[in-house]
């Protein structure tokens, strides 16, 4: 098989590939390898190719002799991880210089799931320094340059799983994992074009991720399909005793025919007023296509400080994680200027953080009731298009335009999944964000898949990445 | 929501605070940088403080007693 046959497909067709003996893992491995080492540098989306680890877990899989039959989707499937993920043996930087020779002796959950599940680690991607938890403002806040996007390389990717978006978008690897703690899964699938799944905050493992705020970190994977989210997402879902905040509800993923299905939607009130003109306008187009299968009402969060509660717990938090890196100056070799002070955070009280953390508690139970009668709440997945490699991003967010579904779903912990949903008129895909009630990813999931069995934005890839036929 | 106004004596107080702590690591560029997001953070406090809650509203943590044998 040549690349052509298998860039850019989805993993549910891969998988067919693979059983039906198509392809074989180490063929597939040998072809993404091949694009990260070829294609990774031109997007700073790869700090390691596992090249090592990858061919081994596939020559091991083959040697099992099953060919998959009785393997799960993921049997033989390449993937990446944003390096934050704990592998054995194998760096991993966080994104900063000053762990860029950091060796752990152990993998992540997260890591050792996939691998029972027979995917193959195929490479360690970029990510903005410790997860852009030191409060960086611009994208060149890695040690690996700025992630750029596939879709035109002087814009940036999003982040701070910027690797695992620019992965994903120029075929690099079948699908990645990031981590969110407030955006950075739906940031990057906004930029890159991507189907990207924030599950419930505990749904999936944190053991051997690196932590920034122990109560909003949340891993989960970024795709080309919706569909492709929950086939991921199972595997990486589940109770963990290294992890007590992990739950023990059981998610399995719900494949079910959605093509007759009808959703109850909701829009939060203003949502459209302060955002660029193309999100605004592809969110229209999105509302008209959503209206053929799902009734729309509008909604209206109560006035309460949500930004402001997840901003203190996230900083508060950051400032313990990251303590003893801050009393011996390591900010100083961060890369990005403004992510060498972030002592600022040193100043928020611990009554000041405690009273976020009972706010949340309001949140979350107005959050609960206002969508009890919804499938999901649904919004631009970002308020702008990437924003140019070299711009201040937090300057270009328009007027009063506020990340209110960035904030509750982040602090109350909740699932979104943000899908392609058109282009800018500068070529730069948009996203919309459909986020449900805790525990609900099969129902975003499935919205969004019906949303995408009705568009074919997710089918379109950027031109400098896709591959052409060998001739033999 | 309206952005609160912050006494500057909080700003010098809570500035202080965190360069007795951190003002060896730090520049002029860097301190005035600090200082505004001491700034920031006391605006983000203020509007947290102006939710009124009742005692009994409490913080979703549960602290669970650890037995390693059990």
């Amino acid at each position: 098989m040549q690349a052509i046959d298998v860039v850019f497909k989805p993993v549910r067709q891969l998988s067919e590939l693979v059983k039906t003996g198509q392809t074989s893992p180490t063929e597939l491995t040998e072809i993404f390898l091949d694009r990260l080492d070829r294609i990774g540098p031109d997007y700073n989306a790869v700090v390691t190719v596992t090249r090592e680890r990858a061919l081994e877990q596939a020559h091991r899989a083959e040697q099992r002799g099953d060919a998959g039959q009785s393997q799960g989707m993921l049997y033989g499937i390449p993937y990446g991880g944003k390096d934050l993920l704990a592998t054995t043996g194998i760096p991993t930087t966080w994104g900063a210089a000053p762990f860029r020779n950091r060796i752990f002796d152990y993998d992540a959950t997260v890591v050792t799931k996939l691998e029972k599940a027979g995917a193959l680690l195929c490479a360690k991607l970029a990510m903005v320094e410790l997860a852009g938890g030191m409060g960086y403002r611009q994208p060149n806040a890695s040690f690996t340059g700025p992630g750029r996007s596939p879709w035109d390389r002087e814009t940036w990717t999003g982040g701070s799983s910027s690797g695992s978006g620019a992965a994903v978008a120029a075929g690099l690897v079948p699908f990645a994992i990031g981590s969110e703690t407030w955006g950075s899964i739906l940031s990057p699938a906004n930029n890159c074009g991507l189907a990207g799944l924030r599950p419930t905050y505990g749904r999936v493992s944190r053991h051997g991720a690196m932590a920034l705020s122990w109560t909003l970190d949340k891993l989960g994977p970024l795709c080309l399909t919706a569909d492709d989210c929950g086939i991921v997402l199972e595997a990486i879902a589940g109770q963990d005793p290294n992890d007590p905040t992990t739950t023990d509800q059981v998610f399995r993923y719900d494949e079910s025919d959605i093509s007759k299905k009808t959703f109850r939607l909701a829009i939060l009130k203003g949502t459209l007023n302060d955002v660029d003109e193309d999100v605004r306008a592809n969110m229209q187009a999105a509302l008209d296509i959503l209206r053929n299968f799902a009734s729309i009402d509008e909604v209206e969060f109560p006035d309460l400080p949500y930004e402001a509660v997840t901003r203190t717990i996230l900083s508060a938090e950051s400032a313990s994680a990251f303590e003893e890196f801050m009393d011996e100056g390591g900010p100083a070799g961060l890369t990005a200027p403004e992510d060498r002070h972030p002592y600022a955070r040193s100043a928020i009280s611990a009554q000041d953080y405690i009273k976020a953390l009972r706010i949340r508690t309001k949140v979350a139970m107005i959050a609960d009731d206002l969508m009890a009668p919804f499938d999901a709440i649904i919004a631009p997945s970002r308020a702008t298009p990437a924003t140019r490699i070299d711009m201040d991003f937090r300057g270009v967010i328009l007027g009063s335009a506020k990340d209110t579904m960035g904030a509750v779903g982040n602090s109350a912990g909740l699932p979104a999944i943000s899908v392609p949903n058109g282009f800018s008129n500068g070529g730069l895909p948009t996203g919309i964000q459909f986020m449900g009630k805790a525990y609900d990813e099969n129902k975003v999931i499935a919205v969004a898949r019906a949303y995408q069995l009705r568009t074919d934005w997710h089918l379109q890839h950027p031109e400098a990445v896709i591959p052409y036929s060998i001739p033999p | 929501m309206s952005e609160p106004e912050i006494d500057p004596q909080v700003i010098d107080a809570l500035s202080k605070l965190v360069l007795l702590r951190y003002g060896r690591y730090l520049n002029e560029d860097q301190l005035a940088e600090v200082r505004t997001g001491v700034e920031a953070i006391a605006k983000v406090s203020e509007e947290l403080r102006a939710v009124k809650l009742e005692n009994g509203d409490e913080p979703f943590f549960v602290f669970k007693p650890y037995r390693g044998d059990s």
